[in-house]
């Protein structure tokens, strides 16, 4: 299968300051969260992916094809960037028109791709009202509705989310994740780690110009065998849960919590094995609760930011 | 003295600049800024060419009483040094000053400032003076330099008794050639969020009123209505500074009141458009 | 993956230069047309109507305001070389030329049409037909109308009609020629709009007035040749230089004017195609 983003060996550089650094990476169909914290270089990455800059070094390639001075590729993707920047004084309908335009669509097509892509945004009630007079939310999702216009098999959407308030961020991220559910490939960026765990797994985390991790968000946490991984039970007999895994092989540290056993084990799958085991037997009393705190984005991005 | 050294917010306890003293600290951050662009330090050194011209021309006068007949120092050299300077004020003035108001209303950092102690004036006093200082550099300190290097190689003062107003008709006229373009350019800056706007609302307004200046002296064959352009206003003001007689017939009066009104307009326009929030009807 | 099939009414058939260009043109001219620096366009076109309504009034009043036997189609004449030639085709043009591509940069909407599938050179097309649009719709009626008023003033209109129409053919060949050069100096420098008054007030006014052949390389040369109406002689040395290289034929200024437009206009394509674009936050 064609990955639909290949980078091999990109780095790119803005005079002495290196915005990415010998990045080799394959985005594979679905959703992909690009995730790092400001100035990790999600925006460059996003630039020489949408074809705005050209890598320095390396190449990348967009469904196999060069970006940098290929337009026709912009047939397969959408942008949605980062900027908060319009044509102030055109109505949401007349640019988001307009943009359509400028994918070669004709007029009366473009008006009803605009009108269809401005209804999947919500944004039905002001499409006839100026852009300029938008409110943050809105003009989030009026960006969206020039990105998707075109019907994009690849969405590239550059911190989406940011300025949204939590009703607009629920519903943008339910719309990306039924845009993935349709078959589109999404790059979605976020220094907001909870809000790329809520639409995928898929991760791609980025620091100081390099890719760190790629992939399943939980297997990149299994991979870390060396952190030690913390587990949450709650159950009728936590104290017995804990004599259990007082000698287990990887077990950690074990702390009690009111009703609650928390064990940090550097065996995360043998410990699940026999934690399985015990719940089966009923040897410790009914299991309540399981939960991993750290089995998130926060904690494997606080461990390779920090490793 | 406790071990344990306190970890919580301390306040600042020391000295504050009184109300009325922020000016200096945006004038000082606006020229620190103006002065990292090296295209503007060419400018500033290239400005200086006339002055090394004059000077020659001077030393030449000093050291061959002959080249007198040709080359004579008199006010008029003076007068025409600042003439001629206005061609680098001109593009210092685009190249500094489109973008002082211009790049804090584009960033929205005029709320800012205005939220701290500092108030208005101040803030576009700072703004001014940045502009004025950066005038100064390619008008009136070079003229005064030429005043210094006449004094110096003539080992006299020959030529001030001759023209005792000299000396104040140089600060005077150099000042004239600061203070009005400045005035008009910061409030121009004000009026837009882009300095590229503002400079080309400033090269037409003295292009403008200079064409219109040109067609109105042909179509009627007199140089009265000099007012109708900036640069002869300043012109006719700067001749009469001097005391030397003017190249255009338009009253003095005239051109200092259009110029005043320039002034009093700037000033009118900073006084509406430099506010924290911007009201939109 | 599979290849996705495109929208019916969208593809390939869009992505030529032209055709792209045009939609590019659409998109602009509307924003072109219906922003404040069109009203900035007005006021500079409409100086030479106020000027002739002032002038009409005037010798309504019977006052001597035309003196030694100046007609109305000599001051149109000397309005349309010293204002609209010399002054309202190269500022607009500076003012819209170097900003086709930077005020998109400016204000960082550029990464909408860049990520389209035109080519980068349609975008400079497409915004330069739009200013060609824009510029000339609002000069030229301001042009027809000074001349309603001016040309029946001790002449007649039918008689000085011809001319009018070779100066509506050099109004739009000037906004094409200077277009084009500024829509380059604006795609190249980072200051685009002081080169491009440096080259207008600066070289553009040298190269006229040195002997030889320098006056080549300015647009206002090959505009001259076309201009039917007398040139004005303010100074002796005009009219010695304008004796000494004559004025250029017909084909040398449609050649010249080609050149700088067809040049102007690749070099700006190709380093908008080429350039890459780092927008400020």
């Amino acid at each position: 299968m064609t990955p639909v983003i290949s980078a091999a060996h990109v780095s790119k550089w803005y005079g002495q300051v290196i915005g990415l650094n010998d990045v080799s990476v394959t985005v594979q169909p679905g959703i992909t969260g690009l995730l790092g914290p400001n100035g990790a270089g999600k925006s460059t990455f996003m630039k020489l992916v949408t074809g705005q800059l050209q890598p320095d070094k390396g190449s990348l390639r967009i469904f196999g094809e060069p970006v940098w001075r290929n337009p026709g590729i912009y047939h397969r993707i959408g942008f949605c960037p980062e900027q908060d920047a319009f044509y102030e004084r055109m109505t949401g309908r007349e640019w988001v028109t307009a943009l359509a335009r400028l994918g070669g669509m004709d007029e009366r097509r473009a008006r009803d791709a605009a009108a269809e892509a401005i209804a999947r945004v919500d944004l039905e009630e002001v499409a006839d009202r100026r852009i300029g007079g938008y409110s943050k939310g809105m003009r989030q999702r009026i960006k969206l509705a020039q990105a998707i216009v075109h019907d994009p098999e690849l969405l590239i959407l550059d911190e989406p989310l940011s300025g949204m308030d939590p009703l607009g961020r629920r519903r943008a991220i339910r719309m990306i994740r039924e845009w993935g559910r349709q078959g589109r490939s999404i790059l979605v960026s976020s220094h907001i780690l909870h809000e790329i765990e809520s639409m995928t797994a898929n991760v791609l985390l980025i620091s100081s110009g390099r890719i760190l991790a790629e992939g399943d968000v939980h297997r990149i946490r299994d991979l870390i065998d060396e952190h030690p991984h913390t587990v949450y039970i709650r159950a009728a007999d936590p104290r017995g849960l804990g004599r259990e895994f007082l000698a287990h092989p990887g077990v950690i540290s074990l702390r009690f919590e009111p009703n609650a056993l928390v064990v940090e084990t550097a065996a995360p799958d043998a410990f699940y094995e026999r934690l399985t085991e015990l719940a089966a037997s009923g040897a410790c009393g009914p299991i309540e609760e399981l939960t991993s705190p750290d089995d998130n984005l926060q904690a494997v991005f606080k461990y390779l930011v920090r490793s | 003295m406790s071990l344990v050294h306190d970890q919580s917010y301390r306040r600042y306890t020391g000295a504050r600049r009184p109300i009325g003293r922020a000016w200096i600290v945006i004038l000082r951050t606006t020229l620190g800024a103006l002065f990292a662009r090296r295209p503007l330090i060419g400018l500033l050194l290239l400005s200086w060419v006339p002055f090394l011209v004059r000077t020659v021309q001077i030393y030449v006068v000093e050291s061959y009483p002959q080249a007198v007949e040709v080359l004579a120092v008199s006010p008029r050299t003076f007068r025409d040094f600042i003439d001629f300077q206005g061609l680098f004020a001109f593009f210092v003035t685009i190249y500094a000053g489109s973008g002082l108001i211009a790049g804090d209303r584009r960033v929205n950092a005029l709320q800012i400032y205005l939220s701290k102690p500092l108030l208005r004036t101040e803030y576009i006093a700072g703004k001014l003076g940045a502009l004025m200082v950066c005038l100064a550099l390619v008008t009136l300190v070079p003229a005064v330099m030429l005043l210094i290097m006449q004094v110096l190689m003539a080992g006299n003062l020959a030529l001030h008794r001759a023209a005792p107003g000299l000396l104040p008709a140089v600060l005077l006229a150099s000042m004239l050639r600061i203070v009005v373009p400045a005035m008009v350019m910061v409030a121009l800056s004000s009026l837009s969020t882009s300095s590229r706007y503002v400079a080309v609302m400033y090269a037409g307004l003295l292009f403008v009123s200079e064409a219109l200046y040109g067609v109105v002296a042909r179509a009627t064959g007199s140089t009265r209505v000099a007012w109708l352009s900036l640069p002869r206003n300043l012109d006719v003001v700067t001749d009469a500074i001097f005391r030397l007689p003017s190249q255009h017939d338009a009253p003095v009066v005239l051109s200092a009141l259009v110029l005043i009104a320039f002034v009093v307009a700037s000033i009118v326009v900073l006084e509406r458009r430099v506010r924290g929030v911007e009201v939109v009807a | 993956m599979e290849q996705a099939t495109p929208r019916p009414g969208a593809g390939p058939a869009g992505t030529g230069v032209l055709a792209a260009s045009m939609r590019v043109f659409d998109l602009s001219l509307g924003r072109m047309l219906w922003s404040r620096r069109t009203i900035f366009t007005a006021l500079v076109a409409g100086l030479p109507v106020v000027v002739a309504l002032v002038l009409r009034t005037l010798l309504a009043f019977e006052v001597p305001v035309m003196q030694g036997g100046v007609t109305g189609p000599v001051v149109f004449g000397l309005m349309f070389w010293g204002f609209v030639v010399r002054f309202a085709i190269p500022v607009l043009a500076v003012f819209y030329g170097t900003a086709l591509i930077a005020d998109e940069v400016e204000d960082r909407t550029i990464t909408y049409l860049f990520t389209r599938p035109i080519p980068r050179a349609s975008v400079v097309l497409g915004k330069y037909l739009a200013y060609l649009v824009c510029a000339t719709s609002v000069l030229l009626p301001a042009v027809v109308l000074t001349w309603l008023l001016l040309a029946p003033i001790d002449g007649a209109l039918a008689a000085s009609f011809p001319d009018l129409v070779v100066d509506l053919v050099i109004v739009v060949v000037g906004f094409v020629a200077y277009g084009a050069l500024f829509a380059a100096v604006g795609t190249i420098f980072d200051r685009p709009l002081l080169f491009g008054l440096l080259f207008v007030f600066g070289w553009e006014n040298l190269a006229l007035a040195l002997p030889g052949q320098l006056r080549r390389a300015s647009v206002a040369h090959y505009l001259q040749g076309l201009v039917p109406h007398a040139m004005p002689a303010d100074t002796p040395l005009d009219v010695l230089q304008r004796a000494m290289t004559g004025a250029p034929g017909v084909l040398e200024c449609a050649l010249g004017l080609g050149l700088v437009t067809v040049a102007g206009l690749l070099i700006a394509a190709r380093v908008v195609s080429n350039r890459e674009y780092v927008l400020e936050h």
